[in-house]
């Protein structure tokens, strides 16, 4: 029997074991699609959410799960929102702004000298993130994450975080108080709940930061709740700053006890479609240096991928699509399906099956389970001998920069394309092809898996050239 | 637990606690640093009046890790002492210098609370059961045993002699 010391002891060392956790502190960003693979074999709920996300959030990036993610995330997405706006003097003026701060942390009893390095640290990395923009170096984004994957100078930030938050729901304790149960006061809550170092982030310090931090700092927070409840999608959550026109938005996935950041593919959308403003190019630079950095991923993961809907198996000698809006304009992979009549596992790889006999069926499609929404019927389409197909694939290429922009911005083809009268109602405009399923076969060159893809050929006119908005609408009619 | 860089602000940041607490000296507490490593600290409080440790004195030693200020001191006495929630090897239950650790507090903050839990022990979760029971039962006997228990420092320093 050991002695209470020893049990003492033991308690001790069992209360404070905790697993390591694994991963940089601030992960680089990724394919958000490596959610959906996370989640494939989970319980419906997740799995149908998840797949819905990475057509909307095409990126993300992990945050370590150590009980601070939340904060983390949060400041992170800060310097990064502030940065995408690309505008050196903002992050100036947010440290004025912060500085100014100084008097709420006051009111509520916070030392100064106690606080100022925490402060310090978060000016320090907004000017020298201003000077970085100004510059033009082109490290911009790397420091950032180079700040934030030092323990000493995230804590430094989170910590400052933190203090806002109390303070700021200390100093609007009438609209906060109610939510407090449990408590003596919202002092004791903020204590407990937000000033403490090891205590993640809640919604009352989310609700606090989001006032404090990002609307006032002329941005916008979206946080996605991906949990059980009911629906396909995940259900956002948004805080929009008044008075500012299309703010750069902090955005946050919260899966129950983690946090991590996501990211539509326009946050990264060239520059000329974002204010004209000479600062920008560092930031065009970081996301060169991703893609190249995704492609040797795609191909482990190109089995799993085929799961994703949105995604097609890549074809032979194509570039993986590594920018999702990017993907509808790449040279089509004529489908490579092996003829198998029952259902595949939907792993086949691709690379094999291109070499086999093109036998294109829609039944294929729905076998696999490429996309989250019923099919027609299956359709056997007229087996006519497959047009030549050049593995260079040269003249795809040129598609590849004028597609994105005909088709209206970021967009990946749509499982409505491939429906039979799609688009067709009410049209004006003659279709030269006899057969719906001719018409939505890829041998018809205006579907997108044709190798010689001619769009504007097919729709010159009315909503087509408004983008993909309108053509959703048009199938729901 | 990456410490890169932390170290040069852990010995910054006690650098000013001690600076503070040496022009804004709290009565009844002490504190400095043992030799020459500023990541080792003695302090000392005194029993507060109205309670059994009034007059008293007592020592503790404070161990500061290279993610301070981001996690707790780890707290001693040194001075043996009968109390609810400390136990005989000196280890202390307080919330604050556990998971309720905030960045904000320091040496100073966590030895006014050292202090004033001496008065106010918290009884619900105590590290030595039979004080809790005479603290709430037989508070003659429980200052018996406070004062059975103590060593003044000269003594504590005769002993490690």
């Amino acid at each position: 029997m050991a002695s209470d010391d020893e049990l003492a002891q033991l308690e001790k060392l069992s209360n404070e074991w905790e697993p390591e956790p694994q991963g940089p502190l601030v992960g680089e960003r990724k394919s958000s699609s490596a959610i959906t693979v996370e989640y494939a074999n989970a319980d419906p709920i997740y799995r149908i959410k998840t797949a819905a996300l990475p057509q909307k959030y095409a990126f993300f990036r992990t945050c370590r799960g150590d009980g601070h993610c939340g904060w983390r995330a949060v400041a992170f997405g800060y310097y990064e929102a502030l940065l995408r706006g690309g505008d050196a003097n903002k992050l100036e003026e947010e440290v004025v702004r912060l500085r100014s701060m100084n008097n709420l942390l006051n009111s509520i009893g916070f030392q100064e000298d106690l606080y100022e390095d925490f402060a310090d640290e978060v000016y320090e990395l907004l000017r020298r993130l201003a000077a970085s923009l100004r510059a033009m170096d082109g490290t911009t984004a790397a420091l950032l994450l180079e700040a934030f994957n030092d323990m000493g100078r995230s804590m430094a930030i989170i910590t400052y975080l933190k203090l806002l938050a109390s303070a700021w729901l200390q100093n609007h304790e009438a609209r906060f108080a109610d939510f407090i149960i449990g408590y003596p006061s919202l002092k004791a809550y903020c204590q407990h709940n937000i000033e403490a170092a090891q205590c993640e982030m809640d919604h009352l310090a989310m609700q606090a930061l989001a006032e404090c931090v990002v609307k006032a700092g002329g941005l916008a927070l979206e946080v996605l709740y991906l949990d059980r409840s009911e629906g396909t999608e995940i259900s956002p959550y948004r805080e929009v700053p008044e008075n500012v026109a299309n703010p750069p938005t902090i955005r946050i996935l919260y899966r129950p006890g983690h946090y991590d950041i996501l990211y539509k593919a326009e946050d990264f959308a060239p520059p000329a479609q974002q204010q004209p403003i000479p600062t920008q190019p560092p930031l065009q630079v970081a996301l060169a240096g991703y893609t190249e950095e995704f492609v040797p991923m795609a191909s482990h993961l190109s089995d799993v991928m085929t799961l994703i809907p949105g995604m097609y198996p890549p074809a032979l000698g194509q570039r993986w699509p590594s920018l999702s809006y990017d993907y509808n304009s790449s040279p089509a992979p004529v489908p490579t399906y092996a003829p198998a009549p029952t259902p595949a596992a939907p792993v086949t790889s691709s690379h094999q099956d291109f070499a086999s006999p093109v036998h294109a069926s829609y039944a294929h499609h729905g076998a696999h389970s490429h996309h989250g929404i019923h099919l027609e019927p299956p359709v056997t389409l007229p087996i006519h001998p497959p047009p030549p197909m050049s593995l260079d694939r040269g003249p795809p290429l040129t598609l590849e920069r004028t597609a994105p922009v005909e088709r209206g911005g970021p967009f990946r083809p749509s499982v409505y394309e491939l429906e039979p009268g799609f688009g067709g109602c009410g049209q004006p405009h003659a279709m030269p092809f006899q057969t719906s399923i001719f018409r939505n076969s890829h041998y018809n060159t205006a579907h997108f898996l044709n190798p010689d893809f001619q769009p504007e050929e097919w729709s010159p006119d009315t909503e087509y050239a408004t983008g993909n908005r309108g053509r959703h609408k048009s199938t729901s009619q | 637990m990456a410490t890169n860089g932390s170290s040069a602000t852990v010995a910054q940041r006690l650098q000013k606690e001690l600076m503070d607490l040496m022009l804004s000296p709290n009565p009844g507490l002490t504190a400095f640093p043992s030799d020459s490593n500023l990541l080792h600290w003695t302090a000392t409080i005194e029993g507060p009046a109205d309670t059994p440790y009034a007059s008293l004195t007592f020592k503790l030693t404070f161990e500061f890790a290279s993610t301070y200020p981001y996690t707790a001191p780890t707290v001693l006495f040194k001075t043996p002492i009968f109390h609810p929630n400390v136990d005989f090897s000196g280890r202390i239950c307080l919330d604050i210098l556990k998971e309720k650790w905030s960045a904000v507090y320091n040496v100073g903050s966590v030895l006014l609370s050292l202090q004033s839990l001496l008065g106010e022990p918290n009884n619900s979760s105590p590290l030595n059961g039979q004080a809790a029971e005479l603290w709430d039962n037989d508070p003659e006997e429980f200052k018996r045993l406070v004062l059975a228990r103590h060593k003044t420092p000269e003594e504590l320093d005769a002993e490690a002699l």
